[in-house]
This record gives C-alpha cells, sequence and structure tokens, in this order.
C-alpha cells in the first residue's frame, strides 16, 4: 500500500482525493498547511511514498515543502495540484523539482493516472 | 437626566442587537455543521463515487438519484443557498464529467431559480452574487438581462456582469463593447483584460471592427491592446487609418499598437508624420522604430538622438537605436566614440540590458 501525504488548506478538496484514490490502494494523510506538512514529515522520517501539494497555504507555501523535500536523501516525488494558472509559479515549481503538475479544477481520473504513473516509476 | 435614560437604553439596545446578530451567527453555524457534511457526503456518493462517471458515460445521459437530496431542508432558503455554495466549491475543484453533473445536479434541484430570483434584486451586491453563480454554474443568461448592467453605474455590478456576458454568452461575447456609453476606465481595462485573455472557449474576433466603428475612445484604446495580444496582422489596416485621427492621445495608442505588431511598411510614414507631431506620439514613433527595427531609420534615429532638444526623445531614439543593433552597431560605437556627456550617459543607460526603461 502507497503511502501519500495531501497538504492542502482548501476543505473540500481532501474529501475528494479521499473519494479518488482508493483506501484498499493509498493510505492517505491530509494536513492542512505547510506548518502541519513539516511537522508529519518529520514525524515519520519523511516515510511517504508520494506528497500531493497545494502552493498558496499558510505558514509554509508548497515551494517550501518542495524544497525542503527535494533536499533529503530519498526526495518524494511530488504533485502540485493548485489553482495558480500563472505560468511563472508552474515553472519555479518544475525548477525547484515537482514532478508534476495539475491545475485545479481538477480531472478525478487524471489525477488517479498521475498518481499511479509516478508511483510506478518510483518503485 | 434624559440624557442619562437616553444613554443607557441605546447603550442596552446596542449591546441587545449584538447579541442577536451574534446569536443568529450562532444557530446559523450550528445549521451549517450540521448540514454541510450531510451535503458533502451526498456530493460525494452521487457524484465523485458514481459509476457511470468513472465508465466514462456522458454527464448529460447519467440518471441523478435525487431521494438522498429531497431529505435536505431545501424548502428553507439558508439550505438551498448552503447546497448551491458546496456545489460551486465542488465545481472550483473539479471539471470533466463530474463538473458537468455537479451542473445538472445544480439545474435538477432547481437552485437556479433562486439564483435567478436575485438577478431581479434592486440589491447590487445579490445581482453581482447571481452573475457569479452563474459564471461558477455555467449556466447561460439571455442578453437582454446582462447587457444593460454593463453599463451600470455601479462599478462592482458592471464589472461582474462585463465578466458574465464574456463567459455566457455564446455568440457575441464582445457585444458590449457596441453599447457601452461611458468611458472605459484603466482598471476596468485591466479587468476585462484578464478576463479576455484568461477565459477558455470564446471565440476572439478581429478588434478591427471596433477599432473603425466604435465612437468610444476609450472602446477603441482598448481593441488597440488586444489587438497587439492576440497579434492581430489583418487589423492593421484599421490602425493605420487611425494615424488620421484628430485625438492625439488615440493616435499615439495607435503608433504604438503598430509598433509592438512590428509592421515594416508603417515606418516611413511614421517618419514623414513625426515632425507634425506633439511629444508624446512623437516618442511612440521612436519606440516603434526600435521595435520594428528594420534597420532602414538608423540615420533618422541618429539625427534625433543628436540634435533633439528634448532628454525623452533622445532617451528613446537611444533605446530603438540599441533595439537596432545588429545593423546600427557602427553608428552606436560612433556615438560612443564621439557623444557629450550627458548623450553618453543616456545611450550606456539604454545599452544596460539590466535596465529595462
Amino acid at each position: 500500500m502507497s503511502k501519500i501525504l495531501l497538504v492542502e488548506d482548501d476543505e473540500i478538496m481532501p474529501k475528494i482525493v479521499a473519494r479518488i484514490l482508493p483506501s484498499a490502494e493509498y493510505e492517505l494523510d491530509h494536513v492542512s498547511n505547510g506548518k502541519e506538512a513539516f511537522e508529519k514529515l518529520e514525524a515519520t522520517n519523511y516515510g511517504y511514498d508520494l506528497i500531493i501539494t497545494d502552493i498558496m497555504m499558510p505558514y509554509a507555501n508548497g515551494f517550501e515543502i518542495l524544497s525542503r523535500v527535494k533536499s533529503q536523501p530519498r526526495p518524494i516525488p511530488v504533485i502540485i495540484v493548485s489553482n495558480a494558472g500563472n505560468e511563472d509559479m508552474i515553472m519555479e515549481g518544475f525548477k525547484l523539482g515537482a514532478d508534476d503538475f495539475l491545475k485545479k479544477p481538477i480531472i478525478p481520473a487524471e489525477l488517479l493516472i498521475r498518481v499511479k504513473r509516478l508511483l510506478m516509476k518510483n518503485k | 437626566m434624559i440624557f442619562i435614560i437616553v444613554a443607557v437604553l441605546v447603550t442596552l439596545l446596542a449591546y441587545l442587537s449584538i447579541l442577536r446578530s451574534r446569536f443568529l451567527g450562532h444557530q446559523r453555524r450550528k445549521r451549517l455543521d450540521y448540514l454541510l457534511p450531510k451535503i458533502d457526503n451526498l456530493i460525494i456518493d452521487e457524484i465523485m463515487a458514481n459509476p457511470e462517471v468513472a465508465a466514462g458515460t456522458p454527464a448529460s445521459q447519467i440518471q441523478l438519484n435525487l431521494d438522498g437530496f429531497q431529505e435536505l431542508p431545501l424548502h428553507k432558503k439558508w439550505a438551498r443557498q448552503a447546497t448551491t455554495d458546496r456545489i460551486i466549491h465542488f465545481r472550483r475543484n473539479v471539471r470533466g464529467n463530474a463538473g458537468h453533473l455537479l451542473r445538472n445536479l445544480y439545474i435538477q434541484l432547481e437552485l437556479s431559480k433562486d439564483t435567478m430570483r436575485q438577478m431581479k434584486s434592486p440589491k447590487w451586491a445579490r445581482k453581482v452574487r447571481a452573475l457569479t453563480e452563474f459564471i461558477d454554474m455555467d449556466i447561460p443568461v439571455e442578453d437582454v438581462t446582462i447587457l444593460p448592467l454593463t453599463n451600470s453605474r455601479n462599478r462592482e455590478l458592471r464589472a461582474a456582469a462585463r465578466h458574465a456576458y464574456i463567459k455566457l454568452s455564446k455568440n457575441e461575447p464582445f457585444k458590449f463593447f457596441d453599447v457601452v456609453t461611458d468611458p472605459l476606465l484603466m482598471w476596468d481595462q485591466v479587468e476585462l483584460f484578464r478576463i479576455i485573455t484568461t477565459t477558455e472557449d470564446i471565440s476572439i474576433p478581429n478588434f478591427a471592427r471596433w477599432v473603425t466603428y466604435s465612437s468610444n475612445k476609450s472602446v477603441v484604446s482598448f481593441c488597440l491592446k488586444l489587438i497587439v495580444h492576440y497579434n492581430q496582422l489583418p487589423a492593421v489596416p484599421a490602425v493605420t487609418q487611425l494615424l488620421d485621427t484628430k485625438d492625439h492621445y488615440l493616435r499615439a495608442d495607435a503608433i504604438n499598437c503598430l509598433g509592438k505588431l512590428k509592421v515594416p511598411d508603417v515606418e516611413d510614414r511614421l517618419v514623414s508624420m513625426y515632425s507634425s507631431q506633439p511629444l508624446q506620439c512623437q516618442l511612440e514613433i521612436l519606440k516603434a522604430i526600435g521595435r520594428i527595427s528594420s534597420g532602414r531609420q538608423i540615420d533618422f534615429l541618429k539625427q534625433e538622438f543628436l540634435h533633439s532638444t528634448n532628454f525623452d526623445l533622445r532617451k528613446a531614439a537611444a533605446k530603438s537605436l540599441v533595439r537596432n543593433n545588429q545593423l546600427a552597431g557602427n553608428v552606436i560605437q560612433e556615438l560612443l566614440e564621439t557623444a557629450n556627456r550627458e548623450n553618453l550617459l543616456i545611450l550606456k543607460h539604454c545599452m544596460n540590458p539590466l535596465i529595462k526603461y
């Protein structure tokens, strides 16, 4: 079973992601801001197979999470899911090492496929 | 004595009204805390977890089971509004088949009727809210309902109506350019530009139409910016005709547009009209020649740089010479060696790639 950390401050998105990613195959943990994400990552010793994160969040944004995760000896793949359509922000995300970018609103099947593909690639 | 009594009474009334609004807020929160998880679960079960959505069945062929939703207190206005808000919130997170199905749910629950009622409200804030809901749910609204609002005196309502018109009008999303009577303020233009350039699936017309026929100068000026953004070269003849306009602000905008479109054919005309133009147009002409960078007007630029008495003109000429660098390399070198102290400073400033202006 793959462990996924969802960092998202929207109230509804975690419910949607939880429904898209079947609980039989994915263990989904949700935190609602960057600070909680860091705490969770430290507590689990970065023991996640994938991180799905928003960009604009309180305390620490998605970019900070991304740069921290990518500086680890075993970088965890990261998918950014954001409604930021700004080209510069998307490019900044990829420069920092994001593995994929999905613009909100998302297509549920697309998220599932991208998650599967990234997990397969990193196995 | 009477003043003390009045003061005490007013204070009491103020406290009571604060208490009342807090109590109502608490009640509202309590009701929503109870209702929202129910709505979320129903939407997730009926839309997100619908096996037909996963199977790729088109949303129009999926029959929604509304039994669960009938158990919600939808006969109450606040519950209907909460359901609408929740559906919109879901739609901001998902699109595709699930997004279409959310729209179908909104229509089948007849929530759009409430929104239509809000559109008829005399209060502008309700109209803005209704327009935003229609945009979020992609519900078409008749032109006769929105078009008058695009000229509203209220800035918020005017912006929302224009936004809605562009997003929702399937045939002619720019028709309101024909009916705009007041000038489009700079902020309106910024907002409209953002809406037009970020809206997907709208057919972009040839903006030359308004450049030629609109009597509203701000619409013409705005269309020139859109022509540049969409690189509409077929609009060049219409823009070139604008060089004859008596309004020198509009003429400057037209020159700016031609420069940004990089139309080399107009260079000679721009140079020939240069001496009779006001400062603003002269500056735009110099900038346009720099943008076009054909290399044919290097002598003219050099003349202006050396002999103009206006600082801004000399700076614009120098910048354009630098833009023509490939063909004007020798001239720039010569100027660097012979220019006086101030001109040398201008030239070096313009040659610095880190300085944009």
